[in-house]
């Protein structure tokens, strides 16, 4: 077979292990990159989302225009979006993180949304009736309600960044996506297979992290 | 503007519309690579979502498949792939195909596990035996979440093929990383809005898809929001 | 209950380590003594990585302070990022340097030190600067499989000229639009292949290209050290397409102080031809690291601490 040939006389295991041994550095250096990556990004799109969300949420008018605008952003191929940011904003983080932070904005809002429409008429007449204004009513009763949809954006939103994050090699972001480019270019697969599977348990960490962080934050759903 | 014009352009010279690097057999290169993947997908996920469902055994498993499933960076996963199976649409397919499942085995087993007891009941009360229960009464009223798991994991494969330019693979992605190699953002962005374009035409023949196969009684009930999939981005 | 709050509990304590971790893991302080800042970029393959490497870690020892930018892309790709002062230093190659500059006008020579004045010539204006070229080389080249070779009796590229429309040329995506690769092969040899297959730049889709027969003829690099070992041979360039690609570190005038400009000539000066072949060999064949590599040959010509 083809692949044979290609590796013929030249068959590389999978992992060199006195490699990856010296390098763990490398690999730390590049998860917290990666991380930081991650925490702007999903911190950002928070930022942005949740005005947004409640705007549009408010204002029925606003609600399509702003899930149009972002879903449109959100079917551009990231590495399509990353390219084309590097004329304006360069071999930044903040062209990487343009181009993460719309596609998180889309994931929140749309969650936030949700959950904020989920909120039953009943309990929304009742604030009313116990004096609840506007604000009062949006901060003590509607978003704690919406709290479990926002997280589950929150938890998409993290996983799908850490995954899109490896793209942004090709545009010379430092991250376990550098080290999978490596592997790409060097024909090197310690680095492409550790940096794949790295990548996979830090995004599973992070969901995990964020499940017991919702776990903590909303702790009327714990029993039942 | 004036590089909206230049965008225009490229794609209006005729140089671009012939030839093996031309649109037309890029579309068709994406177009075949992404179908074929999603096809293998749903031809093995389908079945194991809808049966897990019907039965309600593994939910656990079922549920946290897209999880998973959405923390597998495609970028990783097509370097493995060449990597094990050299060039060509082979490992292109087989890595897509490994993206395209994890949405559709979810979203098939929740849609089953959601169909109403009562009505499962109802049908049993009726005689139907399982495997006709299965198939004239749940899989009917499974249709709008099971094809928003299809579209959800088609639209994302049509975006991820984009990345198998850099395995040597043809398809849209070809005008994204030659252009940008070579510092032709027209035709960066031209590649992006084919791409664009492509998805969107997957997410709307695939919604009409949908609309043919759900039965004329629950067509008017529109799938609330967050029933609906949930966001899969892979590329 | 108490079990479950002292779970969420330690669920947000890691979280607080892993944001405390990217925090302090996240700012780098420069050497109080640092000399100053340099940036230094690499093409996407592995050689630049080395060059990179090697004059990178040689400013440092000298006192500056480097940060890398390595597999950045392509001479279209890192142009404007220099010029734009993104990154500060790159190791170029005089002839096909020159010929971007002077966008394809074909000044460039077989002698290295005309080819890097008439850089210059064109670099003046943009802000850049390229110093002394070393002596070592590395062109584009041509390689077929042995098998090819055998079959169609070849040994030079001229030999190609009966069959190369039934053959197929693999390259990276920039070979249509560079003068030393396809458009170079049409004028110079007056080949017109069937097909041309984008892949990557001298790297392992082109390698996997010529096992899978996907392509017949492809652009590796003339100082490249895996060629034998892959059963490729090169095509000999007897119309002379290629001409003086010497290492030229080519520079940001900001940046080419003459400290830096010392450092960075006594490393050209030294390198060699085939100190390129050996040290590329380590890498796509040993898979060693490039800054080792790097390290290596630093060492080697008394650079060592």
């Amino acid at each position: 077979m083809a692949a044979a040939l290609f590796l013929q006389g030249l068959e590389q295991p999978w992992i060199i292990w006195d490699w990856l041994f010296t390098h763990v550095q490398l690999f730390i250096d590049a998860i917290e990159q990666h991380l930081l990556l991650t925490v702007i990004a999903v911190g950002s799109g928070m930022v942005i989302s949740l005005p947004v969300g409640i705007a549009a949420h408010r204002y029925m008018w606003l609600r399509n225009p702003v899930l149009t605008v972002f879903g449109i952003l959100y079917t551009i191929p990231s590495l399509a979006l990353f390219s084309i940011l590097v004329p304006f904003t360069g071999f930044t983080i903040l062209t990487a993180e343009i181009g993460l932070v719309a596609y998180t904005v889309l994931i929140l809002v749309r969650n936030i949304l949700v959950g904020l429409e989920a909120v039953p008429a009943d309990v929304l007449d009742a604030a009313d009736g116990m004096g609840y204004r506007r604000t009062a009513r949006l901060l003590r009763v509607e978003l704690p309600l919406a709290l479990p949809s926002i997280f589950a954006g929150l938890r998409i939103a993290t996983v799908t960044t850490i995954g899109l994050i490896t793209i942004t090699a090709v545009i010379g972001q430092v991250s376990l996506g550098q080290l999978i480019y490596r592997g790409l270019i060097e024909g090197f697969r310690t680095p492409l297979l550790v940096a794949t599977l790295l990548s996979i348990v830090l995004a599973l960490f992070a969901d995990l992290t964020l499940a017991g962080a919702q776990r903590l934050a909303t702790p009327w759903s714990r029993s039942g | 503007m004036t590089f909206l014009y230049s965008v225009i352009q490229w794609l209006l010279d005729p140089k671009q519309w012939s030839g093996p690097s031309g649109i037309p057999t890029r579309v068709l290169e994406h177009v075949t690579i992404s179908g074929e993947a999603v096809l293998i997908g749903a031809l093995i996920a389908l079945p194991l979502g809808i049966v897990l469902g019907h039965y309600g055994r593994f939910g656990n498993i079922a549920i946290s498949v897209s999880n998973v499933g959405r923390a597998v960076p495609s970028f990783g996963i097509l370097i493995i792939a060449f990597q094990i199976w050299s060039l060509g649409d082979l490992p292109i397919i087989l890595a897509l195909t490994a993206l395209a499942i994890p949405p559709i085995v979810t979203n098939s087993f929740v849609a089953m596990t959601e169909v109403d007891k009562d009505i499962k009941d109802a049908a049993r009360g009726m005689g139907y035996r399982d495997l006709v229960q299965l198939l004239r009464v749940e899989l009917p009223l499974a249709v709008p979440l099971v094809m928003a798991g299809i579209r959800t994991s088609a639209v994302q494969v049509v975006a991820t093929a984009t990345l198998a330019a850099y395995i040597g693979g043809g398809g849209l992605g070809r005008f994204i990383v030659d252009g940008y190699a070579t510092q032709v953002y027209p035709e960066v962005f031209a590649g992006a809005i084919l791409v664009g374009l492509l998805a969107l035409a997957t997410e709307l023949s695939l919604s009409g898809v949908e609309r043919l196969l759900t039965p004329r009684g629950i067509r008017l009930l529109r799938v609330p929001a967050d029933r609906r999939a949930t966001a899969f981005k892979t590329a | 209950m108490n079990r479950k709050l002292s779970s969420g509990r330690l669920v947000a304590a890691l979280m607080a380590v892993v944001f405390a971790a990217v925090a302090c893991g996240s700012t780098s302080t420069p050497a109080s003594t640092s000399k100053g800042t340099v940036t230094v970029a690499g093409f996407n393959f592995p050689e630049s990585s080395i060059l990179a490497e090697i004059y990178g870690q040689a400013l440092a020892k000298d006192g500056y302070t480097v940060n890398y930018k390595l597999l950045l892309g392509t001479r279209e790709v890192l142009s404007p990022a220099i010029k734009a002062g993104q990154v500060d230093l790159y190791p170029g190659y005089a002839a096909s340097d020159l010929e971007f500059y002077n966008n394809k006008a074909g000044e460039a020579t077989g002698d290295a030190t005309a080819t890097t004045s008439k850089l210059n010539s064109h670099l003046q204006s943009i802000g850049l600067v390229a110093l002394t070229p070393s002596p070592a080389v590395d062109q584009n080249a041509f390689a077929v499989t042995k098998a090819t070779a055998q079959k169609y009796s070849l040994t030079k590229l001229s030999d190609l000229a009966p069959i190369a429309s039934q053959l197929v040329l693999g390259a990276g995506p920039e070979c249509p639009s560079r003068p030393y690769c396809q458009p170079g092969l049409e004028s110079v040899y007056g080949l017109h292949f069937k097909a041309f297959k984008p892949l990557d730049t001298d790297g392992p889709a082109t390698r996997a290209a010529f096992a899978s027969g996907a392509i017949d003829v492809g652009l590796v690099f003339s100082s490249d050290g895996d060629l034998n070992a892959r059963g490729l041979v090169v095509l000999q360039d007897d119309k002379h397409l290629e001409a003086a690609d010497n290492i030229v570190p080519i520079l940001r005038q900001a940046t080419a102080s003459n400290e830096v400009k010392r450092v960075l000539n006594a490393i050209s000066a030294k390198l060699t031809t085939s100190d390129l072949v050996t040290m590329n060999s380590q890498v796509s064949l040993n898979h060693q690291d490039a800054d080792a590599v790097a390290t290596a040959w630093l060492q080697a010509h008394n650079y060592s601490n």
